[in-house]
């Protein structure tokens, strides 16, 4: 076999610049070692066509293990995972059960104490408004965790299911979607956001979640349609569906698991600037309006003091960046996990 | 020969070449297979060679139902199979199995080895019972040689040879009769191939398989074949026995491919006549009218641009015998030696 | 001697530890001469020709200990720019991919000319009459016309011909080929192989042949080496190997390939598989894989011993070796 030029090999390969076969040589051997019965192994006298491959024979095989039960044992040792879980979790319970942690009444404000800084019971200070920013900080985890999360699901989900499947089939129905995802691209997004949920009198969060939605999927589509593309070249998909594989089969067993990293990195990037969004839109006035409380709304709230009043702008902001990196984090750890060649 | 188990009658597959974004408009077709007729006996070796581009990759698609023919009939056991579909077409293909060439990209990276060589009986449960398909599955590695306690690791903890026995297992599971091989050593080092063609003729034997070989290797498909099929720009050139093939190859095409290999043996290189062919392979959206090897062949003359030669026996040999009598398919065929022959027997030391 | 390498040692990171690339390789080419590098995937061939052409990635890659002799003068001792200045014009590598080694945005006339251009200092013009000459020398059809042509336009075998007009552009003294028709057809592989050896006649270039291909090799080198596991295990005139190997791993690969010439029963197959260079086995490197292993094998590292004045083997047992 000719030796690659160590200018191809890719991810775990690349450390040894040596192509693929010595990595793969190379984990043979730790098994080699392990072997009952010396270096020599057990598959010596045997002869050709013997069974001279199988020296390292592992620890006894126990249950039989899937991806993704292989995944979890994976994560379950990951500090990354471990501790952006423990961060969203958090964020989960403060969203469903804010008086948990917080006392106070968000909507309680004392205008004399506007832009005060940190005073006993009230650890973050106060904001323009004269509200105490822990409180308002903790119940805006309610509003902000909702729309990043929901919204970065349904774009995820929408995206990948019209991506994947005309990515995978191909043909008209690609073209024309992909033409569908021009078309959104071409819409701008604040001023789409300003026409659009004018029209909305409800004051959840819901419009805002589903603005996001209709805008966000095209990015995702794009990504898993190319992914698709991508795995379904392999001949891992070829020999399925010589073994007379469905359709779904092949799209469910062999397609999704190798397509689905690229859509985990940008879904939970996107996340973050779903958030930012739903910011931006409340601070135009049609996304979440007052008495609402959001992280989006106070930030951009506060934005104008940020001289006086730095507070007020930091701790909300800085909840954000730690929701967004604790998913970012769970991504990562999650597409790490999904691939063998990681473990 | 055996009773046929596979009948190829007038193999065609045409890509359309088209243009245009939206109004879709053919202007040509790439004629990668055009005209292919073989038969595979039971428990034969039928090789295939070819250079890259000759459509062997494209008839072993085809074969497996990978693709659909654009004209032509493959029978299996008597019945042609190109128009089958559903549950008709899914019970043949637990007959017909592949094996892929490159032993990185045909194993499902994200499942474990239990798991690959097990789908084809998630595929068929009636092939074998739930219960036993894991005792199934460690039967398997044991036949190619693997470790059973191998179940639970991941393609890329195996080196290319173990992969390429773990893709041979999977293509064992449902005990098919044919065995479509594409190129299955040519990924893998010296030392390794022999290991892997080795263990495909122990299993031919033990599981009374029906391969088809296709190799652009012509040493390695004279070393398993019984039959070899020499094809050039979509068609068979000329067929026969290996020793009919090798030996007494009669179309130019076959003597100046067997004249370019390279023989493991410095001193033949003195004796050995090169027949250097003149520039490359046509592009197959365009083929040379008459015989479409003329443009490189050294023996082309104005008859063979205005008819096509058949594969048959060349009308030269009509009243001869001897191994030199087999289907080629030229004008001008005659018997010419390229492969040395062998002086001293080097046989496995 | 043109080139001698000298108990090169190469080391590369890895997540697994070190990897042991090349263990103390040692090789001479001689002007006109053809060496061919024989070896399996990670045997350190390719290494050690990067090592050599000073094109090796560092890091992970790092060269540990060794001198590459050319022309008489250390390489590992100059400086960079000094190295630039032999690469290409003195010494050039032809890779195995003709189609990613060439710039598919560039013409390969421009490609051609290029080389000229910068080493040569020739004006635009002439580099351009000059790439239109060696494109015919490696006898592309109407060379005027297809200089304009982008890499992308031409076939494989025609590809690998630009590849080695590029490489003999500056008329080096030294080339190094790199699995050169690895990736071409028979009929193309024939022509290519041809066109270089006529190429190397005609230049007297020493010229370095690195395949895994056994039958390559017997139709063009004139002396071979073969490695294993980052060594030398043996190196000897081209005949003398092929008509009585002095080393079993050499004995085991020329009996484990199918021949043309010959129907055979069962092939030899080496059992087991190449070490891993992380870990490569003590004593000899390939003693789990040896019929002829005894104790001395699992713990003495044989030296390259001399066979007679041109071979030497790097097997304890070398003389029950050459006798069969």
């Amino acid at each position: 076999m000719p030796e690659q030029p160590p200018h191809d090999s890719e991810g775990a390969v690349a450390g040894t610049g040596m192509g693929g076969a010595m990595d793969l040589a190379a984990s043979e051997a730790t098994t080699l070692e392990r072997a009952p019965g010396g270096p020599e192994g057990p598959g010596g006298p045997e002869g050709p066509g013997g069974r001279e491959d199988a020296e390292g024979a592992g620890p006894a095989a126990g249950r039989p293990r899937s991806l993704w039960s292989d995944a979890w044992r994976d994560l379950r040792r990951n500090p990354v995972f471990l501790v952006s879980a423990l961060v969203i979790l958090f964020l989960v319970v403060i969203a469903a059960w804010p008086s948990l942690i917080a006392s106070g009444n968000p909507l309680t404000c004392d205008l004399a104490r506007a832009q005060d800084g940190p005073a006993p019971g009230h650890p973050f200070g106060f904001d323009g408004q004269g509200c105490d920013v822990y409180t308002r900080t903790v119940y805006g985890a309610r509003a902000s965790v909702t729309v990043g999360v929901c919204a970065t699901l349904g774009v995820a989900l929408l995206g990948s299911v019209l991506g994947g499947l005309a990515g995978f089939f191909g043909g008209t129905w690609d073209g024309f979607l992909s033409r569908i995802t021009d078309i959104f691209f071409a819409i701008p997004v604040v001023l789409g956001g300003l026409v659009l949920l004018s029209v909305v009198t409800s004051n959840t969060v819901w419009p805002v979640v589903g603005f996001i939605v209709l805008l966000g999927w095209p990015q995702i589509s794009r990504i898993a349609r190319g992914s698709v593309i991508t795995a379904k070249q392999h001949d891992y998909v070829q020999a399925a569906r010589a073994l007379g594989a469905s359709n779904s089969r092949i799209l469910l067993r062999h397609i999704a698991p190798n397509a689905v990293a690229p859509v985990i990195v940008v879904a939970t990037i996107a996340l973050g600037t779903y958030i930012a969004l739903e910011a931006t839109l409340s601070y135009l006035g049609v996304g979440l309006k007052p008495p609402s409380v959001s992280w989006g709304i106070d930030i951009s709230a506060a934005s104008p003091y940020i001289r006086n009043a730095p507070h007020a702008l930091l701790w909300p902001a800085g909840a954000l960046a730690i929701t967004v990196l604790a998913f970012i984090m769970l991504g990562d750890a999650v597409r790490d996990a999904l691939d063998p060649k990681l473990r | 020969m055996a009773e046929p188990v596979l009948e190829v009658e007038g193999l065609v597959k045409h890509y359309p070449l088209t243009r245009g974004v939206l109004f879709r408009k053919q202007i040509g077709s790439v004629k990668a297979v055009d005209g292919v007729d073989f038969t595979l006996g039971r428990g034969e070796t039928l090789g295939i060679v070819g250079e890259s581009g000759c459509g062997k990759s494209t008839v072993a698609k085809l074969l497996c139902h990978l693709e659909r023919p654009t004209a032509g009939a493959i029978r299996y056991r008597g019945e042609d199979i190109t128009k089958l579909s559903g549950k008709a077409l899914k019970a043949v293909r637990r007959n017909i199995q592949m094996v892929f060439q490159d032993p990185y990209t045909s194993l499902n990276p994200r499942m474990t080895v239990g798991d690959i060589v097990g789908e084809p009986y998630e595929i068929h449960p009636e092939a074998a019972p739930k219960g036993d398909r894991r005792r199934r599955v460690r039967e398997l590695l044991d036949v190619v040689g693997l470790d059973p306690e191998y179940v639970n690791r991941y393609p890329h903890q195996f080196s290319g040879g173990q992969r390429q026995r773990i893709g041979i297992a999977r293509g064992l599971a449902l005990r098919p009769e044919i065995i479509v091989a594409d190129e299955p050593v040519s990924a893998l080092d010296v030392s390794v191939q022999a290991q892997v063609i080795n263990l495909m003729d122990r299993l031919q034997a033990e599981f009374e398989l029906s391969y088809v070989f296709i190799a652009h290797d012509l040493s390695i498909v004279r070393h398993i074949s019984d039959r070899v099929a020499v094809m050039y720009l979509g068609r068979i050139v000329e067929t026969g026995t290996d020793t009919e093939i090798y030996d007494h190859p009669t179309h130019p095409y076959t003597q100046a491919l067997l004249s370019a290999v390279p023989v493991p043996d410095p001193d033949a290189r003195e004796r050995r006549e090169r027949i250097i062919l003149s520039g490359d392979v046509p592009s197959p959206a365009d083929i040379p009218s008459g015989c479409r090897f003329r443009t490189r062949c050294f023996k082309a003359r104005e008859r063979c641009a205005l008819e096509v030669p058949a594969l048959a026996v060349p009308a030269e040999f009509r009243y001869a015998t001897g191994p030199a009598v087999h289907d080629s398919a030229c004008l001008f065929a005659e018997e010419l030696r390229v492969v040395p022959a062998e002086e001293h027997g080097n046989g496995p030391g | 001697m043109l080139l001698e390498v000298r108990d090169l040692r190469v080391e590369f990171r890895t997540r697994e530890g070190v990897a042991h690339a090349v263990n103390g390789v040692t090789y001479q080419v001689d002007a006109g001469e053809t060496l061919a590098v024989l070896g399996e995937s990670g045997s350190g061939k390719s290494v050690t020709a990067q090592a050599v052409m000073g094109i090796l990635d560092m890091p992970p890659g790092r060269i540990t200990g060794g001198e590459i002799l050319f022309r008489g003068q250390d390489l590992l001792k100059l400086k960079e720019d000094e190295r630039r200045r032999i690469r290409g014009a003195e010494m050039a590598m032809i890779f195995q991919d003709a189609l990613s080694a060439l710039n598919p945005v560039l013409t390969v006339g421009d490609q051609l000319a290029e080389m000229f251009v910068v080493h040569r200092g020739t004006s635009r013009k002439d580099a351009r009459a000059r790439a239109v000459e060696l494109m015919d020398r490696v006898r592309i059809p109407a060379a005027a016309q297809r200089v304009r042509d982008y890499p992308h336009q031409f076939s494989g075998g025609m590809r690998q011909r630009i590849m080695i007009a590029m490489a003999l552009a500056l008329e080096p003294a030294l080339v190094i080929a790199d699995e050169p028709t690895t990736a071409l057809d028979v009929t193309v592989q024939a022509q290519v192989m041809d066109l270089l050896a006529e190429l190397r006649r005609e230049y007297r270039m020493g010229l370095v042949l690195i395949t895994h291909d056994l039958g390559v090799v017997a139709d063009v080198a004139d002396r071979i080496a073969v490695m294993y596991a980052g060594r030398i295990v043996e190196s000897a005139p081209v005949h003398d190997l092929y008509k009585a190997p002095a080393h079993p791993y050499t004995r085991g690969l020329l009996d484990s390939i199918p021949r043309l010439d010959l129907k055979g029963r069962e092939l030899y197959a080496i059992k087991g598989l190449p070490p891993s260079l992380t870990r490569i086995p003590p004593g000899c490197a390939f003693h789990p894989r040896c019929p002829m292993a005894r104790d001395v094998c699992r713990t003495d590292p044989p030296p390259l011993y001399e066979v007679d004045q041109r071979r030497g083997s790097a097997c304890h047992f070398w003389r029950e070796c050459l006798d069969g």
